[in-house]
């Protein structure tokens, strides 16, 4: 195989074998040994049921699962669904599958799948989470007949959550991209989405892929390359979202994947971000968003600890990264104490666009500037979780609404320090 | 006819199904007919055919195209007579063209002699040779076949004051074949014309011939009965003629009439076809490799017979639900296109004119387990006509060549059984014999040339078979077997080239020989074995040990 091929000359053969389709379904995979196969069943269902026309395969992309996952996926992908009448297919259903040996990160999945799609000439591909344990039948429907029927390049979900949940989304990713990208795309960070084949090709030839931050974060800059590039976006309604184990240690590495990603996206797109004006609506297929507003059990003394003593040790970083008013006004904030302390929505959304413009400058080492974000996050969280408590799952919503608007209308901000840098330098 | 004759020679055959009134007219009054068919018998031998159906020609109103007959002992007068038929028979025969004749069994013409006696009274002797009730609500499991014309499969006879039952159109009433007399003269018909030489009998409609009440009448023991004596009867006084059967049936049912040898020794293999034509426009060899996984073992002096289109609609009776909204969506977006629960059109305008497709379909016809027919007009690329009614637009005249009346007929054009294809894409000006005959590159040569090859081994008549399965799924691909010899047989069902690695470690050593142009390919290796092909490309592979 040459250095710099995507598609293991294995792999190659088994797409020789399936030759042009209409239809891919990607689905990434690492030690899922729990929940994959029965992912693996319900996308064969649901092609069966909503696409029994079309040229389909499952293509299974493994980043060296030791827990069979590979097999159970081919096993169950295969698996006879003539039992019903109305599952019987017309054509041939083909799951192939392929290994790769970078780890378990998504990149070169998502690579390999978008690489496959374009060999393919596919007029459309799903990816789908192996933890989506949630997931349905219709989920195939609901993810690709917008790009098959509609003419979307591409497809984010939106899921049943509570309104706890993905506070790193509805925080930050959600109204920053919003603010600044104009589309108020509700899962910018999807774990099950899907894209034209047009799009895709677009994807393969991007950067992103040969940048340590974007390929982290691969999907964050789907979002905003699709965003940015005037492509057609949907949002579908999946219904609620398998809950996946967090592990400790998982908000930096989400934050190198999501932010990083963002940030990296926000150098590419400065033209059209700069540019962008009043967000609008995404259209979608379902229910805009739908949260549940069940309590939490959070340590939230222990995320006020954690921030107050991250901003004390970070401060000869944070000094380079935020401004002189913004840093003392967080170290007021710290001082004011467990109870009283408050991160309010504009000095949450300086904070990001500070570190977004620090990055931009290339102040320290960006990763540290990640890094260093992570303990005024988990302020903001304290506060969020403080604020929101006991209340109604609209009145969460609103406030986030609230959010959004902060971000949205301090974005001449951002555009002042981005702009500075560049007349200094 | 060879000089000894070999008792399975239906299983070599290469057959083509005419109607006569469609072929040749020899005497200028617009109706084709048995002396014009004689006439055309060296076209046929050229093109290779070694066994001709002729479809009903008896006499009869032609209400349903000859298959509401009213006389089974004689020719209808339009074809001409007796006398011309034992000259055609004896004509083909020289040419070595074995001759079958379609029998009607389980109905008559209303106006048939049998049925006006019938109706006469209760006590005619000739009353319980019809299947009558007083009351239509018997044998309601029964369904209707002629969906869009027939509401029920009683009919009220005014005459006779009392209703018979007719499981096709209402003015063809069923023979009651409980009735031994019934049996007795549908054998001394067979007889009839066994002892004037033909080679054989297709037989119409054969699940039908009895019923019973709580039942579908359809496949009856008391069915099959019938048939084991009339084929104990042929094998006894006249060895070496064939049986074929049309039954639209599932595999499974089809199944036995073939019994253990004594019933038919062929039958119609209707759930094949229309799966063909799936798998090509879906570009997958499911349909075709599934239909055969569930096509049961037939006794060794058993054939299928094979088809890409007849006389009749391409019948989705034989496919689920799904597979028939499909086949309308893609083969018959105009409604006109649809009758019953098929599609009437001709291979050619089916296939868009796809020389490509036409030559893939023609390929598995010729390569698959069976006796394969041609229907008139499609080894030149002949069109249709769905404006003309019933299934008339697939039985339109033969196209020999671009004057007159496609040179079928003298006669006004007015005066023709049915008008000829005009269309510039099908008309006789376009697509006519004498013009294909004088390229050696035209659809015609190439259907020569594919008869030829497949006649020139016994193989592909009564070989086994045994699918490969390649992970391409667009290509179709089987082993034929007979003896010491060895056919691979390679398709692409797709528009597109294919690649495709087939596991041919068995044949190992092996080197192939394209059967076409004879070429030898590489020998079979310890890799498996890569071939390249073409859209709608396919390959027969003779496998010799050099």
């Amino acid at each position: 195989m040459a250095d710099e091929s995507i598609l293991s000359d294995d792999l190659l053969r088994q797409l020789i074998s399936v030759g042009e389709v209409d239809v891919v379904v990607g689905l990434p995979t690492h030690n899922n040994a729990k929940t994959a196969a029965h992912v693996a069943q319900m996308i064969r269902t649901g092609l069966l049921h909503y696409f029994l026309r079309q040229r389909a395969v499952i293509l299974n992309v493994d980043a060296g699962s030791r827990d069979g996952t590979r097999e159970l996926v081919q096993a169950a992908a295969i698996s006879d669904a003539r039992d019903s009448a109305s599952l019987h297919s017309l054509r041939t259903l083909r799951c192939i599958s392929t290994r790769h040996v970078e780890g378990p990160g998504q990149a070169t999945a998502l690579q390999i799948i978008l690489a496959s799609t374009d060999l393919l000439r596919a007029r459309a591909c799903a990816v789908v989470s192996p933890a989506s344990s949630s997931i349905e039948p219709d989920w195939m429907e609901r993810l690709l007949r917008p790009v098959c029927s509609e003419n979307c390049d591409f497809v984010t979900p939106i899921y049943r959550r509570n309104a706890f949940e993905g506070l790193l989304i509805t925080n930050l990713l959600y109204p920053m991209i919003r603010a600044l990208y104009a589309q108020r795309i509700r899962e910018p960070h999807p774990a099950d989405f899907a894209f034209s084949g047009r799009f895709g090709s677009h994807l393969l030839d991007l950067e992103l892929w040969r940048n340590e931050f974007s390929r982290m974060g691969a999907e964050v800059c789907f979002t905003a390359t699709a965003a940015a590039g005037g492509y057609r976006l949907q949002q579908s309604f999946l219904g609620a979202k398998g809950q996946v184990e967090q592990q400790s240690g998982d908000l930096v590495l989400a934050m190198r994947k999501t932010l990083g990603a963002l940030f990296w996206s926000l150098e590419q797109d400065f033209a059209v971000w700069s540019a962008s004006t009043e967000p609008h609506a995404v259209t979608t297929l379902g229910p805009e968003y739908e949260v549940t507003p069940e309590t939490v059990r959070v340590n939230r003394k222990r995320l006020y600890q954690m921030f107050s003593s991250g901003l004390a040790e970070l401060e000869p970083v944070l000094t380079s990264i935020l401004a002189p008013t913004t840093l003392a006004e967080l170290k007021h904030c710290a001082a004011s104490g467990d109870d009283t302390f408050q991160y309010s929505d504009e000095l949450w959304v300086k904070t990001v666009y500070e570190f977004a413009a620090s990055n931009h400058r290339n102040v320290i080492n960006r990763d540290h500037i990640i890094q260093a974000l992570v303990p005024l996050y988990r302020g903001r969280v304290h506060t969020f979780l403080g604020h929101n408590r006991g209340l109604s799952a609209q009145v969460v919503e609103d406030r986030l609404e609230d959010l959004c608007r902060t971000f949205e209308h301090l974005k001449p901000y951002l555009l002042t320090l981005w702009t500075k840098q560049e007349g200094g330098s | 006819m060879p000089s000894t004759p070999d008792a399975l020679w239906y299983k070599d055959a290469v057959i083509y199904q005419v109607h006569v009134r469609a072929f040749q007219d020899s005497t200028g009054d617009g109706i084709g007919d048995f002396a014009g068919l004689a006439q055309r018998l060296d076209y046929l031998q050229q093109l290779g055919i070694n066994a001709l159906w002729l479809m009903p020609f008896f006499p009869s109103p032609l209400r349903d195209d000859g298959y509401d007959i009213s006389d089974y002992y004689s020719v209808h007068p339009s074809y001409g007579t007796l006398e011309n038929f034992q000259r055609f028979l004896e004509a083909a025969h020289q040419r070595g063209i074995r001759v079958l004749v379609e029998l009607v069994l389980n109905h008559t013409s209303d106006q048939h002699p049998w049925f006006q006696e019938s109706r006469k009274s209760l006590d005619n002797p000739r009353r319980d040779w019809y299947v009558w009730s007083d009351t239509d609500t018997r044998y309601h499991g029964a369904r209707i076949i002629f969906l869009d014309t027939e509401l029920s499969n009683w009919a009220w006879d005014p005459v006779s004051k009392s209703y018979y039952w007719h499981r096709f159109f209402s003015h063809q009433p069923d023979l009651n074949f409980d009735n031994p007399a019934v049996c007795e003269e549908i054998w001394n018909v067979m007889k009839f014309w066994l002892e004037m030489g033909v080679d054989g009998f297709r037989l119409d409609a054969v699940p039908y011939l009895i019923e019973r009440e709580g039942t579908s009448c359809e496949n009856l023991p008391e069915t099959h009965q019938v048939i084991k004596e009339l084929r104990a009867k042929l094998d006894q006084q006249f060895p070496g003629k064939m049986l074929l059967a049309e039954a639209n049936q599932w595999p499974a049912d089809l199944r036995p009439y073939f019994s253990v040898g004594d019933e038919f020794h062929m039958a119609f293999h209707f759930p094949l076809m229309p799966r063909m034509f799936m798998a090509l426009r879906l570009e997958d060899r499911k349909p075709v490799s599934e239909i055969f996984k569930q096509t049961p073992n037939i006794p060794d002096a058993c054939q299928w017979c094979l088809f890409l289109r007849n006389h009749d609609e391409l019948t989705l009776e034989m496919v689920t639900d799904i597979e028939r909204d499909y086949m309308y969506d893609e083969y018959a977006r105009d409604k006109h296109m649809r009758l019953n629960l098929g599609i009437r059109r001709r291979l050619a305008p089916l296939l868009e004119n796809d020389r490509r497709k036409i030559e893939l379909m023609n390929g598995l016809l010729m390569s698959l387990p069976g006796t394969p027919i041609i229907y008139y007009g499609d080894e030149i690329g002949m069109g249709d006509n769905v404006n003309l009614g019933d299934r008339h637009g697939v039985r339109t005249p033969m196209q020999w060549e671009g004057g007159w009346n496609a040179g079928f007929s003298s006669a006004d054009p007015e005066v023709l059984y049915s008008s000829v294809i005009l269309n510039p894409v099908y008309g006789y000006q376009a697509v006519n014999v004498a013009a294909q005959s004088r390229s050696p590159h035209s659809l015609l040569s190439w259907m020569r040339r594919l008869i030829e090859v497949r006649k020139s081994t016994p193989v592909f008549g009564r070989g086994s078979i045994e699918f490969l399965y390649p992970q391409n799924h667009r290509v179709l691909a089987y082993v034929r077997q007979l003896g010491r010899e060895t056919i691979l047989v390679v398709n692409n069902l797709s528009g597109s080239a294919q690649a495709v690695e087939l596991d041919l470690s068995p044949y190992r050593g092996s080197v192939l020989i394209e059967m076409f142009g004879k070429n030898p390919f590489p020998r079979v290796g310890a890799l498996p074995y890569l071939l390249t092909l073409g859209p709608y490309q396919f390959y027969w592979f003779r496998l010799r040990r050099l």
